[in-house]
């Protein structure tokens, strides 16, 4: 059987299985890592919220987005039925399927995470504009279900992007804190979904460059400065429910308890910004380089003084990354950021690294958060010197699944 | 030529894979499977050993009020054979194996005794299934077609050669590959002989290389056919001790279905890249012939997998419909556009088409031996 087919299969013929499946011992041969930690080391797939945006930021990325190569609605509702089905899987300790000891098949499960632990491990959908209305056309007949939230990211200024690193059907963020775990789910979801979809691009990140958790310290990004410090953290439910979720009210009723995503490919120019004096380093962001104060204090924590003057001059520089990134300065809109720094070896052209900062946030309506403040930051931010947006990508992410479920349930169900 | 020391001997195999234990379990029933019922208890399994006779078994299993074990497995050695698990209190769930003669373990992980003695005996009755032979008899058909088509395609291009009209070798250099292609994995399992005719450059020590390539090369790039004749003589004689071996092939239905694998390999690894065919550049006709190839070996089996996975039967069916349409634009048999013409958007299509096609067509032989 296919393996679309056979997650079928999983979901329905195995109905008595399915409840019970997750919570079990596990398969063969993850059994051992999976009880070796005494059941930590898993993040829930199945939930009100998908997992891997509240959760606290793992230290690893793979992210892919795919195009949809099939025009058939039914297709696409059984594609996310078999990929929340070996999400599920995955995210619980266990290989995919139930075909993975039979000599003359190829295992269901590509295997390299045997002997691995889960690591944390969460897997995000997505679905992209063009999923709804291409260039007009309404491929799925899911057109009137379109967010009005969901919009193609316009042109901001500073872009220079690139197309075959932007936009995307669909998306697949995978999330863990061992890279061979996260690499084995977008793997196994791209095998999965071979002949219904093909990756349009992917992107590793190595190093998690935000904290959404208090229990978590601030990481740095590529340019060696603590980053995320006033991000929105998980435990502050009233600022979750202000900017990221989208509400109960709110229609789409299929996206209620989802969000949006934005991604950008920001690709540092390094060589640039390390020949830059500490100094103009610190003025370019607003905060000291080591300690990650706010210029004019001491720890990291302190709220950035925006009036602040010294010699009749801002202390905080008018064009500081913080000062126009800050809530006060974009009518008190904040986003939830999930970044992770990159490095895709050499840029060819000009023998650069080609590294940088994978930019992912999570807001209600990107319009009035991520684009807005983008707009201010395009135009005046100093930071813009040293970094360029290279690739661009929004998708609306669905609520979580119920078990037996699947993401986008809702919306697929009568498609 | 790819990869011959990997495929090498495929087709040689003998019975003992495709019966042994551990050819699969599965949640179907197969045709004629014995019943055989396990309890989980407190004590472990019940019974807590047990002897059978070999051949396919549905091992039924049922959690009768124990919460200490919720697992069911059949092992030989180290090895699980079948398992059924998550079965609490109240559940029960079966799977099936084929056993021949053994020992193996049933185990109950969790019960006071775990591990309980599985006595197979007497032989697996290997009775001639009549759709397996005619699946076998159709696909050697189809080798024995194609290797007379080689040695008939073959000769009046090593005449060619030999007369050194390269304007002629040239045109009939690529309907001399296509039947070759079409069988390529048989081919392939006869060691030494699939280098000798189909080594590219640089997969042989250079002193060693000959066959068609060394030709091809010989034409196209160097525009002659001088000191070709004795590697188109050898030649010849190659792919005619080539036609004497397929006639002792003897492959079962699930190799065939594997060399239909096989036959997508080779198009994704040397069609696709432009490597097989490098200074001729007349790797689609390869392709197509490797699609061919597939199909027919595919087609052979496709009356079993009918009547086992219709689904599936009708996906691949699809898919092998998709490659054909998708390569259609580019040409046919031997007038296909020159390799160097496909763009890095045409050859991404086509792979995505036989990865799309590759990827179920790979399920298919766990299904034929189910």
């Amino acid at each position: 059987m296919s393996p679309l087919t056979r997650r079928q299969l999983l979901a329905t013929g195995g109905a008595a299985g399915a409840g019970i499946a997750l919570g079990g011992a596990g398969y063969a041969v993850g059994r051992e890592s999976a009880d070796g930690d005494g059941g930590t080391g898993t993040v829930a797939f199945h939930g009100d919220h998908q997992a891997g945006i509240a959760t606290p930021a793992q230290d690893r990325l793979h992210f892919a987005a795919f195009d949809l190569t099939t025009e058939r609605p039914s297709d696409l509702r059984e594609l996310m039925r078999a990929w929340s089905d070996a999400a599920a899987e995955m995210t619980s300790g266990q290989p995919i399927g139930d075909l993975n000891h039979t000599q003359l098949a190829p295992p269901d499960d590509t295997g390299e995470t045997v002997g691995l632990l889960p690591s944390q491990l969460t897997v995000t959908f997505g679905f992209g504009p063009d999923l709804f209305e291409r260039r007009g056309e309404d491929r799925f007949g899911l057109s009137r279900s379109r967010p009005a939230a969901l919009r193609p990211i316009p042109p901001l200024p500073g872009d220079t992007l690139d197309r075959a690193t932007s936009g995307g059907d669909l998306c697949v963020q995978a999330c863990s804190d061992d890279p061979q775990v996260a690499f084995h789910a977008v793997r196994n979801l791209a095998r999965i979904g071979r002949g219904l979809v093909v990756m349009r691009w992917s992107q590793l990140g190595f190093g998690r460059t935000a904290s959404t958790s208090r229990e978590q310290d601030t990481p740095r990004n590529l340019m060696g400065f603590k980053d995320g410090t006033r991000n929105i953290v998980a435990e502050d439910i009233e600022a979750m429910r202000r900017h990221v979720w989208v509400g109960d009210e709110e229609d789409p009723a299929w996206m209620r308890g989802g969000t949006y995503m934005v991604a950008r490919r920001i690709r540092m120019l390094l060589e640039i910004w390390d020949r830059s004096s500490l100094a103009d380093q610190e003025q370019t962001i607003g905060r000291r380089k080591y300690s990650g104060a706010p210029l004019g204090k001491q720890e990291e924590f302190e709220p950035l003084d925006l009036e602040a003057e010294k010699q009749g001059r801002p202390v905080i520089p008018v064009d500081a990354h913080v000062r126009l990134a800050s809530a006060p300065f974009n009518q008190g809109e904040r986003i939830l950021r999930r970044g992770y720094s990159f490095t895709d070896g050499v840029d060819e052209r000009l023998g650069e690294l080609d590294a940088g900062l994978f930019f992912i946030c999570f807001q209600r309506d990107p319009a009035k958060q991520f684009v807005a403040i983008q707009r201010r930051l395009g135009r005046i931010d100093a930071l813009n010197e040293y970094i360029r947006h290279v690739g661009s990508a929004v998708f609306a992410i669905p609520p979580g699944a119920r078990p037996g479920g699947y993401v986008g349930e809702p919306l697929l169900r009568s498609a | 030529v790819n990869s011959s020391a990997r495929v090498g001997g495929l087709l040689l195999l003998g019975t003992g894979l495709l019966l042994g234990a551990g050819c699969g379990s599965s949640d179907d029933a197969p045709k004629g499977a014995k019943t055989f019922s396990v309890k989980l208890t407190d004590a472990g399994c019940e019974p807590h050993s047990a002897e059978l006779a070999a051949g396919p078994i549905t091992f039924e299993v049922e959690n009768d009020g124990t919460s200490a074990v919720s697992e069911f497995e059949v092992l030989e050695g180290d090895t699980i054979l079948g398992e059924k698990e998550n079965l609490s209190d109240g559940f029960s769930g079966s799977f099936s194996l084929t056993l021949e003669e053994g020992t193996y373990t049933m185990y109950c992980p969790g019960g006071e005794q775990e591990r309980g003695t599985l006595t197979v005996t007497g032989g697996v009755k290997a009775a001639a299934d009549p759709e397996l032979t005619k699946a076998v008899a159709d696909y050697r058909a189809y080798i024995e077609r194609n290797t007379a088509d080689l040695i008939a395609k073959t000769k009046p291009f090593v005449a060619a050669v030999i007369a050194g009209d390269v304007a002629r070798a040239k045109s009939l250099y690529p309907p001399s590959r296509i039947p070759y292609e079409r069988v390529e994995p048989v081919a392939e399992s006869f060691g030494s002989l699939d280098p000798e005719i189909d080594a590219r450059q640089g997969d042989v020590p250079a002193a060693e290389w000959g066959g068609f390539h060394k030709i091809e090369q010989a034409l196209w790039v160097k525009g002659t056919t001088a000191g070709m004749a004795p590697v188109a003589r050898k030649l010849l004689a190659d792919v005619q001790r080539l036609n004497t071996k397929m006639k002792t092939v003897q492959p079962q239905a699930a190799q065939i279905a594997n060399g239909a694998n096989e036959l997508l390999g080779e198009v994704s690894a040397s069609k696709i890249t432009g490597e097989e065919e490098r200074y001729s550049h007349t790797d689609l006709v390869d392709f197509e012939a490797n699609v061919d190839g597939a199909k027919a070996a595919f087609d052979s089996v496709r009356p079993i997998l009918v009547k086992r996975d219709p689904a599936l039967a009708k996906e691949i069916d699809q898919r092998f419909a998709d490659v054909y349409d998708d390569l259609a634009p580019y040409g046919h048999g031997t007038d296909f556009v020159s390799y160097e013409k496909l763009s890095e958007a045409d050859t991404r299509k086509l792979a995505r088409s036989i990865d799309a096609l590759a990827e179920p067509l790979s399920q298919v032989p766990a299904q034929i031996v189910r």
